[in-house]
């Protein structure tokens, strides 16, 4: 009863977003905002004639590499930083500069260093996924019990033990929490590294679309960016959902609330 | 008369005072006393009156500031903090307050954790897990995680996680303080019959005189601070007992009475 309800007031919300925008492009014209219809349409075109799942792949396949590169050292650092309390002070004002300055302007520099192939998107997205990753992983490493370190201890656990048995596990709620921000912003920089000089990829396709004015095919191009990222944005909740099962469901909690 | 299993010579706690202008008070001063194999003793004693302190020295995740901890003649009352041996190398388990469950492991995972860090994980550690949970009433509950068991089971699968490995020594940090009376019973019957079937030697720390003289075969009693014994209590009543029965037991009253004089 209740799913129903909420998927009937999703699509209420999607049939609103998608007048809003047929709205805006009656006003603006179909030269400045292409029409949901024509957006669909291309975008079916386009998938038909694989175009579309083709650049997508080129791009998911970039996001996927930088994002391997980017997070598996930022999950690892703060784990053997652990045993190394003083450096996570040294490291730290570097991470957080790391971690603030805008890394889609090292795109440029990227490009010009590692060319227009797919070594400069993956080294932006792996850019971007580290410093997310980094605090993210290092805030549940820190959050850690110390309560069941000492048990561990007790009954005879040695330190890698204790690493591999009580921080990690600790540590993965935080790990994919970081994932969730992480992953996106990762599509998003490659996109953004496809715009600025590429031959492929999704970022290509609103490139193309935006130097031929052709709006509806940069609508279309950035809906499949969306529904990538919400595709990963699915494949990280259901792994998480797995990989979490040990935990109180807190969404039962909010409906006994609710009710 | 064999040596003891455990022996506190004139152990002390002082803790450094903050920012050092008064001087660091003694929690535990001059504190001694013995534990032949095999014994439950209780010990009892007014709210922060370092009974934690103790058992955290004695189980090596706390320092000494003075005195001496032997076990089985061995000095292991070590004065620094890097040299410490949590848990003497399996010798001593240590149930405290909080179940400490680790809550991504399921009830079965708990209680095998032990065996698992220690690389004991074989068929017959496999059936000895098995026959604890079972002799617990934890059966139909191995695939639980913990939250989704009570406060009781909780603490069932917390008690059997230290018994699975079999330490010669087990200390109890008022370990059913935080369930309800009821529950408290039924735990305290099956700590006695988990104990009955391997006697092994408890020192079990309690605020509740009841508790402590129905476990017990031996009461110590705590001073305030600084801490030290205040008297000895031998516990009148055999073995096997009854945990509800036991206050109807002569002698029982008079037990709890002169302990209770010497608790203000």
């Amino acid at each position: 009863m209740k799913r129903h309800r909420l998927l009937i007031d999703r699509i209420l919300v999607c049939i609103a977003l998608l007048a809003l925008w047929q709205l805006a492009s009656w006003y603006f014209g179909v030269y400045w905002v292409s029409t949901p219809r024509l957006t669909i349409v291309k975008f079916y075109n386009s998938m038909m004639s694989g175009e579309m799942l083709r650049h997508a792949g080129y791009t998911i396949e970039e996001a996927f590499i930088g994002a391997v590169i980017g997070a598996v050292p930022a999950i690892i650092l703060p784990f053997t930083l652990r045993r190394l309390p003083g450096w996570v002070s040294v490291i730290d004002p570097f991470m957080v500069g790391g971690y603030g300055a805008p890394k889609l302007a090292l795109a440029p520099l990227f490009i010009l260093w590692f060319g227009i192939g797919i070594e400069s998107k993956i080294a932006l997205v792996a850019s971007v996924v580290f410093f997310i990753e980094y605090f993210s992983t290092l805030s549940g490493v820190r959050s850690l019990d110390a309560k069941l370190v000492q048990m561990a201890q007790l009954v005879g656990a040695n330190e890698r033990q204790v690493a591999r048995h009580i921080v990690f596990p600790g540590a993965v709620p935080n790990i994919f929490a970081g994932l969730r921000i992480a992953l996106p912003y990762g599509i998003g920089a490659a996109v953004i590294a496809e715009l600025i000089s590429s031959n492929r990829g999704l970022g290509y396709l609103v490139q193309i679309g935006a130097m031929n004015f052709d709006i509806t095919q940069v609508f279309a191009a950035i809906l499949g960016a969306t529904f990538v990222v919400l595709a990963v944005g699915w494949f990280v909740d259901e792994t998480e959902k797995f990989l979490l099962r040990w935990r109180p469901p807190a969404d039962s909690l909010m409906e006994q609330i609710h009710t | 008369m064999t040596a003891p299993l455990l022996e506190i010579r004139n152990l002390g706690k002082r803790f450094a005072s903050r920012q050092g202008r008064e001087a660091a008070t003694w929690v535990i001063q001059g504190l001694s006393f013995s534990v032949p194999d095999g014994e439950f003793l209780t010990i009892i004693g007014p709210s922060g009156s370092g009974k934690s302190t103790l058992l955290n020295m004695i189980a090596q995740i706390d320092v000494a500031s003075d005195g001496e901890i032997l076990f089985n003649g061995d000095n292991i009352g070590v004065l620094d903090q890097k040299s410490l041996k949590p848990g003497l190398d399996r010798r001593v388990g240590y149930v405290t307050q909080d179940d400490n469950l680790l809550p991504w492991r399921t009830t079965l995972d708990n209680v095998l954790f032990p065996l698992e860090v220690q690389g004991r994980l074989d068929d017959k550690a496999r059936a000895r897990a098995e026959s604890l949970i079972k002799a617990v009433g934890l059966s139909g509950y191995e695939k639980y995680y913990p939250h989704e068991l009570s406060g009781g089971m909780r603490k069932r699968t917390s008690l059997i996680r230290t018994l699975v490995y079999d330490p010669p020594v087990i200390l109890m940090d008022e370990p059913f303080a935080a369930v309800d009376a009821q529950t408290r019973t039924q735990l305290q019957e099956d700590l006695l019959r988990l104990w009955e079937m391997g006697r092994k030697t408890i020192i079990f720390v309690t605020h509740d005189i009841a508790e402590a003289v129905a476990l017990g075969d031996r009461t110590l009693v705590l001073t305030k601070q600084p801490t030290r014994i205040a008297s000895e209590h031998k516990i009148p009543f055999g073995r096997p007992r009854n945990v509800k029965d036991i206050f109807a037991l002569p002698g029982f009253a008079q037990v709890y009475e002169s302990i209770r004089a010497e608790i203000q």
